[in-house]
């Protein structure tokens, strides 16, 4: 697969890249970055209005890409972001302030990531809401404590796979946990659905937020989708152009689809891009994918443990290929760098998931993350860096 | 440009190696350059800020000379602290402030570094420069 991604053809330092930091982002096959180009070259125009030529074959490309994520993810809406971050906090404006108030529970878990963490504190400072925080039990969320924690609950905000642990949350009991008690649910998927097809209705979220760039899409754009039931009761956060349906000087009208969370000119080459890589992770195994990438990561897992390294990673079946690790006394910044300089790429610090690092009991992490280009060699190379090092501080 | 002999000698050193991770090796060996800042002085004025890792540097005036303590939890920033050492121990106050961070930059040193890494050099050696200006 890795000769559809033009950057594996470079060196880095002098060695041929080994990338796993794709939990932070993946590479681009050359369709997406075609089709991104192409759009520039050729149909590059405003969306949505003009009647002109180009505007035409702008707003097709552009909402190609809605009607691809509503049929992939069957979902009623699919509110086009500039990612996960733009999503969640797009249900903490355009829905928590309208249905949540003083004295409402939210329920959180220690393991998001900052984002849907801190616009719900955001929320909560200036409507006296009460945050609870589900705790992590071994790398594992305490599925008793959540429970305890649903009472009375109006929102729950779950990571679906974490991005440290690489875990997958028992989102199915933790959805129908929530609906028994009348909450509604967000899943944070942006690790999710790099992995795994999910299908939104049948899971019966209320809302779930994911990027494109963590699924060889362009960066910058990302989607929330939304079900009938949760679509009523949000109001338009952001006002602008594209989101209205008549404006006068007393005041104005809104469109009633998903562009009336869409305030201005949105990502439109990006939306192009997504399109490409919707469709070329159509043709894609993903199941079969990531059961081999599973299986390279728990081997990698077992080897680094091996050399003394504390692994914090779960995976288990369904989870995804992240091995997060420390060594007793090399810093991660140098172990990170030492791999850097023979072309392996991993990502260190606290992955925007303080409070889960304060829980480990670590200020971060050495994580290497797998996808679907990785192979069995890319691990091969990884663990013989991983060797150089330990040789290098002995 | 020309240098004091001590930083030629490193610039020299470092372009003799083709290797980036033996330039991060010999790098970190800087590291036994540093005198230790021990932890008990560390506070919010020797602490470099905007560095993404915890590092402190302290300047001392010993019979007019510029002489540094430091230290960091990533042995990189440690051997960059090194580096700093051979730059200004010994010299004095007029010396320090004659120089600039681009010897690290034709050693290539800081080439080798990622932006936010080889800021934070330039940060410690403008904190260098700031305390010895102070002290004078």
């Amino acid at each position: 697969m890795k000769q559809d991604f033009p950057i594996f053809s470079r060196l880095v330092n002098g060695k041929p890249l080994v990338y796993l930091d794709n939990a932070a982002t993946t590479q681009k096959p050359s369709c997406v970055i075609d089709a991104m180009s192409e759009f520039y070259s050729v149909s590059n125009a405003n969306v949505h209005r003009a009647v002109h030529t180009l505007a035409g074959e702008a707003t097709e490309g552009y909402e190609k890409c809605r009607k691809l994520l509503k049929q992939r993810y069957n979902a009623e809406y699919a509110v086009i972001t500039s990612g996960t971050t733009e999503a969640i906090n797009l249900v903490a404006h355009a829905w928590g302030k309208h249905n949540l108030s003083s004295g409402d529970v939210i329920v959180l878990t220690e393991m998001e990531h900052h984002s849907d963490i801190v616009p719900w504190q955001m929320l909560a400072e200036k409507s006296a809401i009460e945050i609870r925080y589900v705790p992590v039990t071994d790398g594992k969320l305490d599925m008793d404590a959540f429970e305890v924690a649903l009472e009375d609950a109006k929102l729950v905000c779950v990571v679906h796979t974490s991005n440290v642990l690489g875990v997958r949350n028992p989102v199915e009991d933790i959805i129908s946990l929530s609906k028994a008690v009348g909450a509604k649910v967000l899943l944070d998927a942006a690790q999710a659905v790099p992995h795994e097809l999910i299908d939104f209705r049948e899971l019966g979220a209320d809302f779930m937020a994911f990027s494109a760039h963590k699924m060889c899409g362009p960066t910058g754009i990302g989607a929330l989708l939304i079900s009938n039931d949760a679509f009523s009761e949000m109001e338009p956060f952001m006002g602008g152009g594209d989101m209205i349906d008549t404006v006068t000087l007393e005041g104005s009208t809104y469109q009633t689809n998903e562009h009336k969370f869409e305030a201005g000119t949105p990502r439109i080459a990006e939306g192009v891009g997504w399109a490409a890589a919707l469709e070329w992770i159509s043709n894609v195994d993903l199941e079969a994918h990531h059961a081999r990438l599973l299986s390279i990561a728990s081997d990698v897992a077992e080897q680094l443990k091996n050399r003394g390294m504390a692994v914090y990673s779960s995976l288990g079946p369904g989870d995804a290929a992240v091995v997060s690790f420390n060594h007793p006394t090399i810093h991660p910044e140098d172990f990170a760098r030492l791999l850097d300089a023979q072309g392996v790429a991993v990502r260190t610090g606290h992955h925007c998931a303080q409070p889960l690092m304060d829980k480990l009991g670590v200020s971060g992490t050495i994580r290497a993350s797998f996808y679907l280009y990785n192979d069995a060699s890319d691990a091969e190379v990884f663990l013989s860096g991983v060797d150089r090092v330990l040789e290098a501080m002995a | 440009m020309s240098w004091p002999v001590a930083i030629q000698e490193l610039i020299e050193e470092f372009q003799d190696i083709d290797e980036q991770f033996e330039r991060l090796e010999v790098l970190m060996e800087f590291s036994e350059e540093v005198e230790e800042l021990p932890v008990e002085s560390w506070n919010n004025h020797n602490l470099v800020k905007g560095c993404q890792s915890i590092a402190h540097i302290e300047i001392e005036m010993v019979e007019g000379k510029v002489w540094m303590k430091a230290a960091a939890d990533v042995k990189m920033v440690q051997g960059l602290q090194g580096i700093l050492s051979i730059a200004v121990n010994g010299s004095t106050p007029e010396e320090v402030l004659e120089l600039t961070p681009e010897f690290a930059e034709e050693a290539g040193i800081l080439n080798s570094l990622t932006p936010s890494r080889s800021n934070g050099f330039r940060t410690m050696f403008d904190m260098v420069q700031r305390n010895v200006r102070e002290a004078m």
